[in-house]
């Protein structure tokens, strides 16, 4: 793309790493007991010694227990190549035990250059893959099944897990199913006759620990030396970078970072956010890219919707916390016209307008998401009658008053009177 | 700028119009299509010149930082990108902003809105037909390229159509490295826009369409893809089972009093006048509401007030003249904010009907609602029944017999007894009614009302009413019954009545009224039916005195 300044080129390549959590993870591959070494020894054991296998992985959210399987299937597809076939499925595509059968029957076509029949019934293509299972058995070429987002395959009847344990059990096959999930619980969700047929390997996959992170952070953010970029910019950046992450200010924002949320995603998430922040004129990383990308990460909407309410919706919100102090069982718009004239009455606000004025407010605050509707029967009944609740406590409202720029000095009495 | 945050309007008008020449892309659904070349991968970007940063920062007053802020996330030409989930009120320019930003960039993007696509399958099958540079015209019959109701169907249809468009934009870099030209789009990121993400929610409470779309980055594997999300519900306001993958977030504040004052200051006809008019109504109206639109349609009609008494409208005004023309507004100001937002609530049962109907009901404005004249027309016997359905709603069962009958006096004397018992008890029944609204109702009760009431009004004394529905009413009570209930239907398609679902013990189906008591007031009024305030009891009231 022509002649570009080092920087940009720097900040695409940062990018470009970031994005790839093949290359994020890849500080994990050498340590002997972290869980791809783990991972890699029960599935490599499956294909060097020809039997079945079957695992859980589960952590929480964003804590790359997809990428690790994949860089252990990279690895793997490379040690022993024309031996592995590996078909991914998804909880979120092919929970539905047809949809998901027959995705299997695509990709073990594609893999093995078969014509794939989009009109197969389900029992043809049950038959289809335990006769491709046994085929390759037979071959010894190994079958891998990812199931991503595990859990919701156990929804319904089971019956793929069924049928994809019960072919494993024979002595013919040769096949390792992965399941990937959130739900530490996965395998309590399991069918007993599924549970009897699944080898109860599990690996958990945790949020990265204090060191973890600072040698994440040096991967990912150091530039390399032996690349297109400039040798100077380089040595430059990552002295600067360097100081920058011993700063005792930055380890601050990374405390705030962890407490918040300390997983890979989260982190890499702040990383990227900092990385966009970068000044690609001076082009280096400074501390305060990293402070405008932490508040940026870090939202809190409710104290931002507040700040978008006009005073009329503010007054609203405040007779909905009045009454609710009143400890009266349900409120609706009608009981808030109610509090709202008579604070008027006995205040004698300048802020007072006519009902339908209000109702729209109310509405936009159900729009917010402020207030919400208690229960979603009733349909028939028009928005005023519909029993209303708030959605943030007093203490936020407390905060999202004070914070307000303008705001009526009464409002804070009244919502001080209700407390 | 009025129209941009417009919930109801369709973006692809809004997107029409950001582009000056027609872009073939946008023009879908004309007839004209026919003799339009065949779509190139060029037409994923918008067509014409792109405009320069500082002209895209103009366009759009107060959003400065937001795009600066979105113009980083984008980053450079052919980086890789996180999905960025873009949130903020209703009209802050959240799709304004975004177009306008790749109309500066020129990139290649792919727009869909779940408003016009209001099911799985048509958002799918809307970014399948744009990807794969298709053109739904009458020669295909405006079908899609492909048929695609399932994630899993589509995960496989779009992992292959931004392959073949990736490889197609790499091969047009290497190209027009030789000769640059107008009319190409930059780079070999294709970047996907989801527009009113909020409305997916609702789509089917079953399906995990949002996680879906939260996890399709992760799920394409795809550098080369950028995801956008719009919506005017912060994050926190998207419950999933299991959590989702979080995209990196970016937020439109509502418009201060200052930037909507830039805005509206944008193209009035004579600047001076305007803004003079602006320092007196803006402040006022911000306090109830600051949304663009709906502040710009009670602009509109009170700065025609504000202009009466000018007859040179390109006049700029003096001290003088402003205090003059501000006594001259002042009187208005106040009715005004009370009246110009009118929210018909009695039809409005659901929150997304509301939005569309604060558009038609605005423009009513000019209509006067305050008087007791009701706006339209309605027969009699529909004012009759909407009348009953009125007092079946407010009243309680038991009560009927006190207030049609004429030997139901007896429970009168008690409540004159012990008045203030009975005071007590009238409050507590008002407050009931507060929270519970409208009852429900079986057919046989509204009409046995019916029957009470236009028997009533034949054998009263007062010959007026007798001209307005009297006469028609002896032929209903000769049993043109089939006439009564095509008016209650009509009345329930109108939303006057609801029909409820059928009662579990009487298996029939429940009606509820649905209009204000003020409504009711002026039907009665028009019929002069002794109807007055605090509905319970009142037939029987007007009866014995």
């Amino acid at each position: 793309m022509g002649v570009e300044n080092p920087a940009e080129q720097g900040q695409i390549l940062l990018r470009t790493r970031l994005c790839n959590p093949n290359f994020i993870y890849t500080i994990f591959s050498d340590s002997p007991d972290s869980n791809y070494s783990k991972l890699k020894y029960i599935m490599s054991s499956s294909v060097t010694e020809a039997c079945n296998n079957s695992a859980l992985l589960l952590g929480p959210r964003g804590c790359g227990k997809v990428a690790i399987l994949e860089m252990v299937i990279k690895d793997l597809l490379q040690e022993y190549p024309d031996t592995i076939c590996v078909i991914k499925l998804n909880g979120l595509l092919h929970s539905e035990d047809n949809c998901a059968l027959k995705e299997i029957a695509r990709q073990l076509c594609i893999e093995n250059q078969l014509v794939f029949s989009k009109m197969a019934s389900f029992d043809d293509n049950s038959q289809f893959v335990i006769a491709m299972l046994r085929e390759c058995g037979l071959a010894h070429k190994t079958i891998i099944f990812v199931l991503d987002e595990f859990d919701l395959f156990t929804q319904g009847k089971q019956r793929l897990l069924y049928s994809l344990l019960d072919a494993m059990q024979s002595v013919t096959s040769q096949a390792v199913v992965v399941g990937v999930s959130c739900r530490l619980d996965a395998d309590q969700l399991l069918e007993k006759r599924v549970r009897s047929r699944f080898s109860h390997r599990k690996l958990l996959f945790l949020p990265p620990s204090r060191e973890d992170l600072q040698k994440i952070l040096q991967h990912a953010l150091l530039l390399p030396t032996e690349s297109s970029l400039p040798p100077q910019y380089v040595a430059a950046y990552n002295k600067k970078l360097l100081n920058t992450l011993s700063d005792d200010k930055f380890k601050d924002i990374m405390d705030s970072l962890c407490n918040f949320d300390a997983t890979f995603n989260h982190l890499l998430r702040f990383l990227f956010a900092s990385v966009c922040h970068m000044d690609t004129k001076a082009g280096f990383l400074s501390l305060d890219n990293f402070k405008t990308s932490l508040s940026s990460i870090q939202r809190q909407p409710k104290l931002e919707a507040l700040q978008d309410c006009s005073i009329l919706e503010l007054y609203i919100l405040v007779c909905l916390r009045r009454l609710e102090g009143k400890e009266q069982e349900t409120t609706n718009f009608n009981s808030v016209m109610k509090e709202y004239k008579d604070v008027h009455n006995s205040f004698q606000t300048t802020d007072y307008y006519a009902r339908n004025v209000c109702l729209r407010a109310f509405e936009h605050l159900l729009q917010r998401q402020l207030i919400s509707l208690v229960d979603n029967r009733g349909h028939s009944q028009s928005v005023e009658f519909r029993p209303v609740r708030l959605l943030i406590s007093s203490h936020e409202l407390h905060q999202g008053l004070k914070a307000y720029r303008s705001c009526p000095a009464i409002l804070h009495k009244l919502l001080d009177l209700a407390v | 700028m009025g129209d941009e945050g417009n919930p109801q309007t369709p973006r692809r008008t809004t997107r029409a119009s950001l582009s000056s020449t027609p872009n073939p892309k946008s023009s879908t659904g004309k007839l004209k299509s026919c003799n339009l070349l065949p779509l190139t991968i060029h037409d994923l970007a918008y067509g014409d010149e792109s405009i320069s940063f500082n002209d895209l920062i103009s366009s759009l007053p107060g959003r400065r930082a937001q795009i600066i802020e979105l113009l980083h996330l984008l980053g450079p030409l052919d980086s890789p990108m996180f999905p960025v989930f873009l949130y903020g009120g209703a009209s802050t320019g959240k799709t304004s902003s975004i177009l306008q930003t790749f109309k500066h960039l020129k990139r290649p993007f792919v727009y869909c809105s779940c408003i016009t696509c209001y099911n799985p399958r048509i958002l799918f099958e809307s970014v399948l037909n744009q990807l794969l540079l298709h053109r739904r015209n009458e020669s295909n019959r405006y079908s899609s390229t492909k048929r695609c109701e399932r994630p899993s169907d589509f995960v496989n249809l779009l992992q292959e159509a931004l392959h073949n468009v990736v490889d197609s934009l790499k091969g047009n870099v290497e190209k027009s490295s030789s000769k640059k030209s107008v009319g190409r789009a930059r780079g070999e990121m294709v970047y996907l826009v989801f527009d009113n993400l909020e409305l997916a929610r609702e789509w089917d409470k079953s399906s995990n369409i949002l996680p879906f779309l939260f996890k399709l980055y992760d799920i394409l594997k795809m550098p080369e893809v950028g995801l956008i999300f719009l919506s005017n519900a912060s994050p926190d306001t998207y419950y999933s089972d299991t959590g989702y993958v979080e995209p990196v977030p970016v937020y439109f504040p509502d418009y201060t009093e200052d930037e909507l004052r830039q805005i509206l200051m944008k193209n009035p006809k004579n600047p001076k006048l305007y803004s003079s008019f602006l320092g007196v109504v803006l402040r006022p109206f911000c306090r109830v509401t600051r949304r663009v639109d709906e502040l710009l349609t009670a602009f509109s009609s009170l700065y025609q007030i504000y202009c009466e008494p000018l007859d040179d409208l390109g006049i700029v005004p003096n001290e003088d003249m402003k205090r003059k023309l501000f006594s001259h507004l002042q009187p208005h100001i106040g009715p005004s904010l009370n009246e110009t937002f009118k929210v018909e609530s009695r039809l409005s049962s659901e929150a997304s009907a509301n939005t569309n109907k604060w558009k038609g009901i605005a423009k009513k404005v000019g209509v006067s609602e305050s008087s007791n004249e009701i706006d339209f027309h309605m027969s009699a016997c529909a004012k009759y029944l909407l009348i009953c359905a009125f007092l079946a709603s407010r009243n309680p069962a038991t009560l009927d017999a006190s207030m049609f009958d004429s030997t139901g006096g007896s429970n009168n004397k008690k409540r004159k007894r012990s008045s203030e018992k009975s005071k007590e008890k009238k409050e507590i029944a008002e407050q009931e009614l507060l929270l519970k609204g409208p009852g429900t109702f079986p057919l046989e009760r509204l009409l046995a009302i019916f029957q009470c009431i236009v028997s009533v009004s034949e054998c009263l004394p007062d010959e007026e009413a007798r001209g307005d529905g009297g006469l028609e009413g002896e032929s209903w009570t000769n049993g043109l019954l089939s006439d009564v209930l095509l008016e209650l239907s009509s009345l329930c398609n109108a939303n006057f009545i609801s029909k409820g679902g059928s009662c579990p013990l009487e298996g029939a189906n429940r009606y509820r009224s649905m209009v204000s008591e003020a409504m009711a007031l002026k039907v009665a009024k028009s019929l002069k039916f002794p109807l007055a305030k605090g509905t319970v009891a009142t037939v029987s009231n007007e009866r014995i005195d």
